[in-house]
């Protein structure tokens, strides 16, 4: 048991390790306008893009970049979400949306993911421009 | 072939008189097993209906409703098989009431347990169609199919939210009660 833990312990800081360095990596250059028409289709029937928007099915995207994780307002985060610990860069969106689950444990966003990189540049780059 | 003595004739008449007692326990079992709450067999008959409906609309909202029609039946196929179940007995565990003939949905809820990363993916992939079909409808300017799949998406966090914990919840308080039963 103790043996089995002991390399829980060192799975799992070898995962955090990987990810952490993947936050680390430069995100490629995207195209926000290209990033605006991947908003529509990838996150629109659940977020909003407006300053002062809605909660839809999910919070608003409007200042996501730089916002502390799990923190708007009148949105009912996950336990994970909301004791993700860190604030929204582009890197972090880069490890987020191709795959929720695996950088924030629980979240209960249902997407399968944005796995397409350059749609995935383009993204950030529009949610970049929302402040 | 050799014939059975009248003690061994009465041993085969009991085994199989308990055989069929039990088979029918079991089918009586079952069929209580498989009973849904009537709300939601009510509310997944208008999703189908009213999916079946946004197949017949033209263009890339037919198609989308089209491809999100098979999902939505296994993913309701799968709810009914194992998660639903168990919230039959809401109104019973809310009432007080607990008794063991309540034992057959512990296999139900710990299977929820066990399969919540599956399940979740199930979500998630029923979002991503509806998704699709809402992005379809808004190019086709299509108001009831929008709606349809914003609706749809919202039903499908619900599951995520309070459905499916509900039912795993309901495992965790009925091993208890039935464990503290003398």
């Amino acid at each position: 048991m103790v043996r089995f833990s002991t390399i829980a312990r060192r799975f799992i800081a070898g995962g955090l390790l990987v990810l952490g360095l993947l936050s680390a990596l430069p995100v490629q250059a995207g195209d926000a306008a290209k990033g605006k028409s991947v908003f529509t289709s990838e996150c629109a029937m659940c977020h909003s893009n407006a300053r002062n928007g809605p909660t839809i099915l999910g919070p608003t995207l409007f200042g996501v970049v730089g916002r502390k994780a799990g923190t708007v307002a009148g949105f009912a985060y996950s336990s994970g979400m909301k004791s993700a610990g860190f604030a929204w860069s582009d890197a972090q969106l880069a490890a987020y949306l191709p795959s929720p689950r695996a950088l924030v444990a629980g979240t209960k966003m249902p997407y399968g993911g944005l796995k397409n990189p350059t749609k995935l540049a383009d993204l950030i780059a529009y949610l970049d421009t929302l402040k | 072939m050799r014939p059975k003595s009248p003690l061994m004739l009465r041993l085969l008449a009991f085994t199989a008189a308990a055989s069929l007692g039990l088979a029918g326990a079991v089918r009586a079992q079952s069929s209580a097993v498989h009973e849904l709450p009537q709300s939601l067999i009510y509310e997944h008959e208008q999703t189908i209906s009213e999916l079946e409906g946004l197949t017949h609309h033209p263009g890339a909202v037919g198609v989308e409703a089209t491809k999100a029609l098979d999902l939505f039946k296994r993913h309701i196929a799968h709810e009914q098989e194992y998660i639903l179940p168990p919230l039959t007995l809401l109104p019973d565990l809310a009432d007080g009431k607990v008794s063991q003939d309540m034992a057959w949905a512990l296999e139900m809820t710990d299977r929820v347990r066990t399969n919540q990363e599956q399940i979740f993916a199930e979500h998630a992939a029923v979002t991503d169609r509806m998704n699709a079909l809402y992005v379809a409808a808004l190019q086709a300017h299509d108001a009831e199919a929008a709606d349809f799949a914003k609706s749809a998406a919202a039903d499908s966090l619900n599951d995520l939210e309070i459905l499916e914990p509900t039912v795993i919840m309901i495992g965790d308080y009925l091993r208890t009660k039935l464990a503290a039963k003398p």
